[in-house]
């Protein structure tokens, strides 16, 4: 079984993975993330200027993945902890993205609740243990 | 345009063949095809042949599948090619067979589709399961297709009020109708209390609510009109044709509890066809998860948005009901071999409209208009036709 993202891939998305850099529609003003040739919003512009996202936002929808449901490449990480949960979230500048969830509270949570960005582990491939961006509840302290 | 209708159609049954490949399933569909034909069809007439096929059999065969298959069928001269869009192969190859018909290029094209899901270990199934969607974003959140429909099915529950039941009366209902259908793949019904407490497998997914894996062909022989009583007293017509695609991630599209695709392919195939939601007589529609057959209610006019799981509680797509949806089980229970199930749909449509549905309890009565409806991924893309009965 090849990787299913190879290195080179995942590299060259290193600056949204790791910083979430989305780029704004030099025409329309409006935030695409992840990167579009053409801005999906005024579907007109292909001129952009990186922007840092505040990495805040709202849970839109949310899942709990279980060992069934879960790519091979997260199989272990099913296993190890039963499930994991992920959202769509909801960008305040916009942007839909989805991720996965860490420590959610015991006592459940739902949509509509604030969340940011954190930087974790994804997962590893090619023995090369990936990183990105997960998402938390916004009050949660580290 | 020219009119196009079908006058043939063939599938075997959807399962598990340890015993056949590719070749084997397709060969089994077509000659079955070919026996439909009322008035018989020398093979050699057949000009063309669109085959959708997602994996190309589990991947053995990257390229080139189509001449591959219509050389073990004898015809290794005819224009084939092979059509891939996820799920949504077979209907693609319907929607290009048909309008190669359409365009008076040719008078008889095959429009099939065949997957060999059942020889693939679990662990390279559910690699290739969510390789069709938004792989750099979706799949690095840790989900498959099941994890993005059940980000759907989680806001359609925030936003409308269903509740988890109505997933599984999906299930319950399509496994109900696969019973009597010969060509399905777990004929057995299912309890409520079952379907809901399967297995987990993407929250609120358990196993009742996800369609399987399947081997399987469909194979339907596509004719101009004008020539289709040469060959039978009873075409099907096909009347309508529309295909749509969208944003291939869900983060990416405006709403999650509709699929803009099959929106716009369903408006394109009723406005061809002249006719509304409201003159279907029964449907077969993409329930690769329980709630996308709900949220296809909306999507193809049935109901209004929002409005499918009320649909559902209320009896209207059950057999009995005003328009059966799934009468032959659906993706859910009848099988899902992924590049065949959309002209699978169509080979089901083709026996019901000429009242040859084999089991007469399945039988469908009175019926003028039906449709059909495939979906690749999550909704990257999806088909839509509306048939007529020919024998009236």
């Amino acid at each position: 079984m090849g990787a299913h993202i190879s290195i080179p891939m995942y590299q060259r998305a290193v600056a949204q993975r790791y910083r979430l850099v989305g780029q704004k529609c030099t025409k329309c003003g409006k935030i695409n993330f992840p990167p579009k040739a053409v801005c999906k919003y005024c579907q007109a512009g292909n001129e952009f200027e990186n922007v840092s996202l505040s990495g805040k936002g709202k849970i839109y929808s949310k899942t709990v993945i279980a060992g069934g449901g879960a790519p091979p490449e997260f199989a272990e990480e099913a296993k190890c902890k039963g499930s994991y949960p992920v959202a769509i979230v909801e960008l305040d500048e916009g942007p839909r993205i989805i991720a996965q969830l860490v420590n959610p509270p015991e006592e459940g949570y739902s949509i509509g609740m604030p969340v940011e960005a954190v930087f974790r582990k994804i997962y590893e491939e090619e023995g090369v243990i990936r990183y990105g961006f997960k998402f938390r509840m916004a009050a949660q302290s580290v | 345009m020219e009119g196009v209708a079908i006058i043939g159609a063939g599938q075997t049954k959807y399962g598990d063949y340890p015993n056949k490949g590719v070749k084997e399933l397709f060969a089994e569909a077509y000659l079955e095809m070919l026996q439909s034909i009322d008035q018989g069809l020398e093979p050699q007439q057949i000009q063309a042949a669109y085959i959708g096929c997602l994996s190309s059999g589990s991947g053995f065969q990257l390229g080139q599948l189509a001449p591959l298959l219509m050389g073990h069928v004898g015809l290794p001269n005819v224009n084939a090619v092979r059509i891939e869009n996820a799920c949504a192969s077979g209907g693609y190859a319907l929607y290009n067979a048909a309008c190669a018909v359409a365009s008076g290029k040719y008078d008889l094209v095959i429009a099939a589709g065949v997957e060999k899901m059942r020889d693939v270990s679990s662990s390279k199934g559910r690699y290739w399961l969510g390789v069709s969607g938004d792989t750099e974003y979706e799949r690095l959140a840790g989900s498959t297709f099941a994890g993005i429909y059940a980000l759907m099915a989680a806001r359609y529950m925030y936003d409308y009020g269903m509740k988890r039941e109505h997933l599984s009366m999906v299930a319950v209902k399509n496994h109900r109708n696969a019973v009597a259908n010969p060509k399905a793949q777990f004929r057995k019904e299912i309890t409520m209390e079952q379907a809901l407490k399967g297995v987990p497998v993407a929250h609120p997914f358990n196993v009742w609510d996800c369609s399987p894996t399947t081997d399987g062909a469909a194979v339907v022989l596509l004719c101009n009109a004008k020539l289709a009583k040469d060959f039978t007293d009873k075409p099907v017509y096909l009347r309508g044709f529309g295909a749509a695609s969208d944003y291939l991630a869900i983060h990416d599209r405006n709403s999650i509890t509709s699929l803009a695709a099959t929106r716009k392919a369903a408006a394109e195939a009723y406005k061809q066809a002249g006719v509304g939601p409201k003159d279907i007589n029964f449907a077969e529609v993409h329930d690769c998860f329980t709630i996308a057959e709900i949220m296809a209610y909306g999507d193809l006019g049935f109901c209004e948005e929002g409005r499918g799981h009320i649909l559902l509680e209320e009896g209207y797509t059950r057999p009995d009901g005003k328009l059966p949806v799934n009468a032959s089980g659906g993706l859910k229970a009848k099988g899902h071999p992924i590049g065949a199930t959309g002209c699978g749909m169509a080979v089901e449509i083709f026996k019901q409209l000429r009242d040859e549905a084999q089991e007469p309890s399945r039988q469908i009565k009175n019926a003028r208009f039906a449709l059909s409806h495939n979906v690749g991924g999550s909704g990257g893309t999806a088909a839509v036709f509306v048939y007529q009965r020919g024998d009236e």
